[in-house]
């Protein structure tokens, strides 16, 4: 007992002590800078502790005041600074969860979802202008820069082979693009018909192409077309292809019978390295003659792949696929993850966007799979229907879904190396949906 | 004017739909027509390519062997 007076009054002499400290020179220099400030008048320790509360997040939260601004200088209404801040910590923390038990995709959702804890934090502002996230948004997302450098990091990560050994599997990777302009019709109908949310054509473009499944593209679209609502797009995308082994089964189950999925294909045919080398040239071309809108993306995507095909520059492929794309990611999850803030993820559309974003998914996966149906029946060499769904681009792990679908159907039937063609055209298909709603709007 | 936003997705949609399927589709014959030019004009000089490491190889059997015949020579 004695031990803890002695500390305690220790404790409120010290703090006597720097108040009186700290007054002094505070009364001399208030004279010379600005003047609106408030002098500081000497606090006894009771008023200290008050006004030590009322900096807390734990008051902002408790009581939340009309005008508070949020980090870009808009006012945030009263749930957006109390509920809406616990609700965004479950939802953060179901973001946590899914990134590290579930090991859903946590190379981007824990960034992300850290970025909108940090986000979240009352009264820190961190998201403003001059916070770390709006630095990082501000640096390589809102310009659009970031999911570029991802692409030439994925271009340099990517194995055209199995697509150029057996390319009419490519002709999936297209149809699965129609989950992006079918949810695009679904978009335009809900905002037309019912009218729960109110998105413009621009915004429903920007929705829809999160059934393209691809991360990168989805931000460099709504950064081009929607920025105001990129966080709640960039998370219903990186959630949705965190959920692709969730999502994805039950539709490619639902549409094929077991005689289908336990198809056998045929080994593919051996790649000349000259193929691969030319791939992505061929790919450029095809991009100056029909859709130079979609330079941006499949130029650095072909640079990357045409880095790592050259075999020369071995040292520049290294950094594509490992540190730059490494540090890209780390900033891209925090940038993006700054949208969590509750005021501007908590609000109607985010509600409409993940509604979307699922049916698009959803119906990607399955134009994909029947167009594979489609493709069985003609053709001569027998298709797994099953290999359709890694149409939507999501790289690899759709296409380990099907692998892993497939091989659950007939042990030892292993259709990676098949889905993979899909899956990289799909990546192709879905840069190139995104250039056709950059040219519709510009 | 107001615009319908339902009919102006569904040409979106066609337009889409369209220039990705032509696009892949060229982008498929584009693949198979390079396949057999390179297969006729520019095979994969398979021999080749394990007969500079079958040289690399032997190079380094022939240094093997050297040393080995130096060691041998020199414990005498």
């Amino acid at each position: 007992m004695k031990f803890k007076h002695l500390l305690l009054s220790v404790l409120f002499a010290f703090m006597a002590l720097s108040t009186s400290v700290q007054a002094t020179p505070a009364n001399d220099a208030s004279v010379a800078p600005v003047a609106e400030e408030s002098e500081y008048e000497s606090k006894t320790i009771p008023q200290l502790l008050e006004s030590f509360f009322e900096t807390t997040g734990l008051n902002a939260m408790l009581n939340p005041q009309d005008g508070v601004k949020n980090g870009h200088g808009e006012e945030m209404s009263i749930f957006a600074q109390s509920w809406g801040k616990l609700i965004m910590f479950v939802i953060i923390f179901i973001l946590f969860y899914l990134a590290v038990a579930k090991g859903f995709e946590p190379l981007l959702l824990l960034p992300i979802a850290f970025g909108g804890l940090l986000a979240n934090i009352p009264i820190a502002n961190m998201t403003g202008d001059h916070g770390m996230l709006g630095i990082i948004y501000n640096m390589g997302i809102a310009n659009e820069f970031f999911p570029l450098l991802i692409f030439m990091g994925v271009g340099a990560m990517t194995d055209f082979g199995p697509l150029l050994s057996n390319p009419k599997t490519a002709l999936l990777g297209g149809a699965a693009q129609f989950g992006i302009f079918g949810s695009l019709v679904g978009a335009a109908a809900l905002s037309q018909y019912t009218g729960m949310v109110d998105f413009t054509l621009q915004q429903t473009a920007a929705i829809s192409i999160i059934g393209g499944a691809d991360g990168p593209t989805s931000i460099f679209i709504a950064s081009a077309l929607a920025p105001e609502l990129l966080g709640a797009i960039a998370v219903a995308a990186y959630s949705y292809m965190a959920l692709v082994p969730v999502i994805q089964p039950p539709i490619m189950r639902a549409l094929t019978t077991k005689a289908e999925r336990q198809i056998v294909m045929k080994n593919t045919r051996k790649v000349n390295k000259l193929e691969k080398l030319i791939f992505p040239l061929i790919v450029i071309m095809m991009i100056v003659l029909i859709l130079p809108d979609a330079a941006p993306l499949m130029g650095a995507f072909a640079f990357g792949n045409f880095a790592k095909e050259s075999g020369v520059v071995d040292r520049l492929s290294n950094e594509m696929q490992n540190s730059l794309i490494n540090v890209v990611t780390i900033f891209l999850g925090l940038g993006v993850g700054s949208k969590l803030a509750s005021d501007s993820f908590l609000v109607a559309e985010t509600m409409g966007i993940m509604v979307i974003g699922l049916l698009a998914f959803s119906a990607g996966t399955a134009s994909g799979v029947l167009m594979a149906k489609l493709m069985n029946k003609l053709s001569k060499e027998p298709i797994n229907p099953l290999i359709g769904a890694a149409g939507v681009s999501a790289v690899p792990m759709s296409a380990r879904v099907v692998s892993k679908v497939g091989s659950e159907e007939k042990p030892g039937n292993i259709l990676l190396m098949h889905a993979m063609g899909p899956n990289v055209a799909g990546v192709i298909g879905s840069a190139v949906a995104a250039g056709v709603l950059l040219s519709i709007f510009k | 004017m107001e615009i319908n936003l339902v009919s102006e997705s569904l040409k979106f949609m066609v337009l889409g739909m369209s220039v990705v399927g032509v696009f892949l589709v060229i982008l498929v014959q584009v693949i198979k027509i390079q396949a057999k030019i390179i297969d006729k004009y520019f095979p994969e000089k398979a021999p080749e390519v394990p007969a500079t490491s079958n040289n690399a190889n032997e190079e380094a059997h022939h240094v093997a062997a050297i040393i080995a015949a130096v060691t041998e020579f020199r414990k005498k």
